[in-house]
Order: C-alpha cells, then structure tokens, then sequence
C-alpha cells in the first residue's frame, strides 16, 4: 500500500481544510513546492496535489506549482481540482501530473470523463468519489447529487477505471479514524478496484489497519502536518564493490599498494571490508565448467575469512550451480541469462533456497527510448522489456534484483536514474543500481532520484578514485541513512 | 568451550560456523539431544520457514529439548522467531519461551527488509561494548512484536524487537555472523555470558 501525501492549494499556499470548508484554513507552508522537496526526502514516492484555487475558478489556476513540483521532485503527481475541460485535463499532464483526478466532473459530464479515458487511457485517471453516508457530493462536497456510492462506481469501473480515492468527508481533516466499514464493503463488492482511503487517516496504527484490509493507497493530509504519522525507517543506503574474478584471481588493474597480494579475491575483500563496504560482489567472469571447481573452493575461502555477505554471479545457470555456491558459503547468488531463457529457475531457486538469496541481474539499454534486457553479458538483445521482466521477477520470488544500465556503464558519467527510479518503483524488492559510477555525486543521485536501495561499483574503487570511507562520510553528511563506516564497536 | 549448533531443516550453519572460527572455536553441529543438553553454550540458528521449521524440531523432538535448556542459548533469526509464543508465518506456534508473537510486516515500503539497520535501546551484557545506534544486517520478512522480553529495538515501517531475552535465552533478529565487527563482538560477548 503506498501511503500518499496531499498538498492542497490556496493563494498559491499550502494549507488543509476541516471537512472542507473554505473558512476552517489552516496554512502549513507558504511555499507547496519546498513542502513536496521536504515530502521527497522523508522517503514518499507518491503526492496528492489539489488546486483549491482552481476548483473554485472552474479552471487550473496553480499550473506553476504543478510544474515546478515535477521539475524539482521525481514524486508521482496525481492533479486535481478544476480540471473541467479536455484542454486542462492535457496541460496538467503535460505539465507533469502521471494522473488527474475527476471528482465533480465525473458527475456533471460523464460523456467528457469517457472521453478522456479513451484519449489518455484509463490508467490516467483517478475517480474521485466524495461521499456522505455513502451518497455522492459535489462542487466541493456542498451538493448532493442524490447518487448512490456503489452505482457511481460500478458505473466507472466498467469503463476501465480501477483507481478511486474514495473520501468520507464527515471524517476529512478530523484526524478521528477512517471509513473502515464502508471500505470493506467497497473492497468485497467491487473486486479489481485499486481503493485509496482518504479522510480521518491519523495513525500509523490505522495506515497497517488499512494496509491490511487490502487499499492500495492511503491519502495523509492534516495527521502528515501535524506529526502524527512518522514512520521510521533506518535502513541504510548499502554500497557494493564488486570483483571481476577470472581462474580464482581478481582481475582489473587493482591499485592497492597495501595489500599482501592484490590479485587475491579474499585479501581485497577483507580491505573493502574493513573500509566500510556493506556487502561485496564477486563476478566470475570466466564461468565455465571447469573453473566452477576453482570457483567453489575460492567462495569457502571467502566464507571462512569475510563477516560480511557476499554474493556470487557468473554463468550460474542450473540448481546445481546454486547449490554448490551456497553450500560453499555465498549468501547469495545472482542469476542473469538463465532466468531470462527461463523464468522458472526463479520460482524454482526462491522455492528451494529461500528469495533472500535470489539476486536477478538484468543488464540493459536503451535504444529508440525503450529499455530491453539484454543476455550474455550484454550481447544479445531480448524482447523483453526492463521494467515488465522486473516486475516478473518479483512475482516469481526473486529477492533483489541488480540492475545495469549497459549506456551508462563504463561511463563515469553517473548512474541511469531514469530506468533505475523506474524499476525500483515498480517491484517490492531491493534493487542495487550499477553501471556508471565515476564520482560521489553520482551515488547521493541514484539513492534520491533513482530510489535505488543499493549501488554497486567496481574500477572507481579498485582505482582508488573514490575511497569507500570518503564516500560513506559524505553521503550520512548528505542525509542518507548510511551504515557507519569507522566502526565505534570495540573489537575484542 | 562446548558450543552446539542445533541442526535441523532450516538451519544455516555455515556462516555461523565460520564466524565462530574466527573467535577460536569450533562447534559441534547436532541434532542429538545429549550432545545439546551438555554443551557449555547453544547456538539455534535458522533461515528457512516457520511452520516446517517447527514441525521438523517436532519429529526430532527438540521441542522440549531446547525449552528445558539452562545454559545460554543464542537464536539467530528465524531462530529467534521460533523461541516466540507464535508466528503468523504458517500459523504456527513457537517454542513460547518469549511471549511476543510474530508477526508479517505491512507492505509499506519494501519486504523482506535487507540490509544494515540501527539497533537500539540496548540491555543485557550481549551487547557488552556495542554502542547504541550500531549497524546490524539483517534478511527477514516476518518480526517480533515488542514486549516484556525485548532488548533491542529497530525501526523499519515499524518500531519492533530486534533482540529478545528471557532467563537463559537470547534472540536476535539479525545476522550477527554476517555483521563485520560489530556482529562477532555479540558473538564474542554470548560465549562469554
């Protein structure tokens, strides 16, 4: 369930109303735009943005703020109020709204709203239905239109519609509990309906109530302003060095003058290690049968000397493989072509082994603005595309999965934000951005705008360029969640 | 030092084994009453699912085994789980020596919830040198509500016990031999409760 943040618009200003009365104004912030910056880092994906000028005046009136909000955030805007003709309804999402909201319009001119949804596809739109003791309000909740809840819906959901945010006015910015009865009753008698709770959310205790009960969204508006919903969360960003090892060596030009033996997959390891890596990759570049046996038996060595964990990648494709590596000590293995060619091995290897040790590596590109996965090390062009595998992979009870943009790796020009932020929106899992990395900046980057749960790397670190110590400081400086990099532990 | 791995269908005894290597001591991995009742310490370890996880200590007959023990003994992650009263994962009951149940983490934002998080509201010499706020990596799905036998917290979607403790018993939702530093020194401080 996503937990959704409203900003309503008055005067250009952000504020929230008690049941919808314009004379019960509290404003909150005189600036919308800072507020959806401040609502982006908390770590909300999503925003309900209301134009109360415009419902008021029949027609858009904060575009701008619209505008703005999508320029300087990557939050998925749905855009409502005032939204009366086809010619708004495209500014708004041209403008940067992924969704506009029909509330009164969708009883005043259903022709328009069914127009709409055949130009703009349904998954555009969010029906708004505003009730009062399950009847209909319209003009903002002041008319009663005399129609019941349920013919509105089953009406619209025919239509394609899945998307409502269904709001219990009597209970809007009461803060006293939401219209738990009435949402059940939604949820059993309309099935395929996408239900986003509104009005009366207070408490975290309600959003997992909710969550529970099967919405797919919850809209948090007075509670959110006043404090009463923090969820915390402390998960650290994680950052990944990843080895290339060819014949049981590390291979790259690994600058460490430090170091026993450079070419030692284990002593390198045990230095990233210490200098605050938070899990490691090793990439077996070789992956034929018969390096599997150095393979093996290198992974024991790494299990026996490294506390922190690993996974293991490399032409992995059968059970038996998996088995051998985890066996040996990896914690995880990753998987690339041999899901891809089939899809099964994930239900398979999640199944058997536990998706907690499933990574699904997905190497891809983008070419005429569409993202496809590529196999075989990046060789061969498949049919699928990026986002749709991903989602597939999920399903199938992958764990995490890597993702390397093959147009930005080697680069040093940064991360693929885009495709990444994507993909990460998209799946319920982990994904570990790679491909691209040549400063600092690009790691803060790929973790905010890219919502990226982990990044991975390998030559800036192999070359000294960015030193793990300095990368961890720099990104807790910058506000991430960053496991702490001089260990404060006294080791015995 | 005797130290015992309890073995049995979800137990990951590997990386365990390991990390206590690293500290100089090499344990038994057994499923033999005996060998567990006269061991100096007691690791119960697991990865796996509740509900076989449970039903295979049960044809082994380690439940009452592992309740009756009086020496120190250590859950790690499913572990742990198991030594609560209940687990929503498979409906089972646990070896109820916490009270807490467990319980499926809501999906509002992502589960399983991996990686390294913050432990906090420290008690109990397990955590003897570790300061507050210290990273710990963890892999799970499913948490230990907080109650009477909690030791440690965490935050993610919710505020729940990442460390219980009752008599002789301890649990720990994280992985602490998959923890650098910080996870062999609370290795480090078990074996020396």
């Amino acid at each position: 369930m996503e937990i959704i943040p409203a900003i309503d618009i008055i005067n250009g200003k952000c504020v929230r109303l008690t049941q919808g009365d314009y004379s019960k104004k509290t404003i909150y912030s005189d600036d919308p735009v800072e507020m959806a910056i401040k609502m982006e880092s908390m770590g909300f994906n999503r925003l309900h943005l209301v134009d109360l000028d415009g419902a008021a005046a029949g027609k858009i009136v904060n575009l701008n703020v619209l505008k703005a909000i999508s320029q300087k955030t990557s939050l998925i805007i749905d855009f409502g109020g005032g939204i009366k003709s086809t010619e708004d309804a495209l500014l708004a999402l041209e403008s940067g709204a992924s969704m506009i909201t029909a509330g009164s319009i969708a009883v005043n001119n259903k022709p328009l709203v069914k127009e709409w949804i055949r130009m703009f596809g349904a998954d555009k739109i969010i029906l708004g239905a505003d009730v009062q003791n399950r009847e209909i309000m319209i003009n903002g909740w002041k008319k009663p239109t005399g129609i019941d809840l349920f013919d509105f819906l089953e009406e619209y959901l025919k239509t394609g519609i899945r998307k409502v945010i269904c709001t219990d006015i009597a209970r809007d910015g009461m803060m006293s509990g939401t219209a738990e009865k009435l949402y059940t009753e939604i949820l059993k008698k309309i099935p395929g309906i996408e239900l986003i709770a509104s009005g009366g959310v207070s408490s975290e205790t309600e959003i997992v109530k909710l969550e529970k009960m099967g919405l797919s969204g919850a809209i948090i508006g007075k509670a959110f302003y006043e404090g009463k919903i923090n969820f915390k969360n402390n998960l650290t960003k994680r950052i990944i060095p990843c080895l290339d090892i060819k014949n049981g060596r590390t291979v790259k030009g690994i600058n460490f003058l430090n170091l026993v033996d450079a070419g030692d997959p284990v002593e390198m390891g045990k230095l990233y290690s210490r200098e605050g890596a938070d899990e490691l990759v090793f990439l077996d570049i070789t992956a034929t049968n018969e390096n599997r046996k150095t393979l093996v038996s290198l992974v024991k060595r790494i299990a026996e000397n490294l506390d922190i964990p690993f996974t293991v990648g490399g032409g992995i494709s059968s059970v038996q493989d998996v088995d051998m590596l985890l066996c040996a000590g990896a914690d995880k293995v990753s998987i690339n072509s041999a899901a891809v060619r089939d899809p099964e091995i994930i239900t398979t290897l999640a199944k058997k082994f536990g998706s907690q040790c499933v990574v699904v590596a997905i190497d891809t590109k983008n070419s005429g603005g569409k993202w496809n996965v590529y196999t075989h090390g990046g060789t061969r062009e498949t049919e699928l595309e990026t986002v749709r595998w991903a989602k597939e992979i999920n399903s199938r009870g992958g764990g995490e999965i890597l993702l390397t943009s093959m147009n930005n790796d080697g680069t040093k020009n940064g991360f693929a934000c885009d495709i990444t932020a994507k993909v990460s929106e998209s799946v319920g899992i982990p994904v570990i951005a790679s491909g691209g990395a040549g400063k600092k900046e690009h790691f803060l980057e790929v973790f905010r705008k890219g919502k990226a749960d982990a990044a991975l790397a390998a030559s800036v670190f192999h070359f000294g360029e960015i030193s793990l110590i300095d990368l961890k400081r720099y990104l807790a400086a910058s506000g991430l969640q960053i496991r702490h990099c001089e260990g404060k532990t006294v080791a015995l | 030092m005797k130290v015992t791995l309890i073995k049995y269908n979800a137990g990951n005894t590997g990386s365990v084994t390991a990390s206590l290597n690293r500290l100089g001591v090499t344990p038994v991995i057994s499923d033999d009453p005996e060998t567990i009742i006269s061991s100096d310490k007691v690791i119960f370890p697991g990865v796996g699912e509740a509900g076989s996880a449970m039903n295979c200590l049960k044809e082994k007959n380690l439940v009452e085994v592992i309740r009756n023990l009086k020496q120190p003994v250590l859950g790690i992650c499913l572990g742990m789980q198991l030594m609560c009263s209940f687990s929503e994962e498979g409906n089972t009951d646990g070896l109820s020596i916490f009270e807490e149940k467990v319980k499926l983490f809501p999906k509002l934002a992502k589960v399983p919830h991996v990686g390294w998080n913050a432990v906090s509201g420290l008690k109990t010499p397990l955590f003897e040198g570790i300061r507050e706020n210290e990273h710990f990596y963890f892999v799970h799905s499913f948490y230990a509500e907080k109650g009477k036998s909690s030791i440690s917290e965490t935050d993610y979607i919710l505020n729940f016990a990442s460390a219980l403790q009752k008599k002789n018993f301890y649990g720990v939702q994280f992985h602490p031999e998959k923890s650098g530093v910080t996870g062999s020194r609370l290795l480090s401080n078990f074996l020396n409760l």
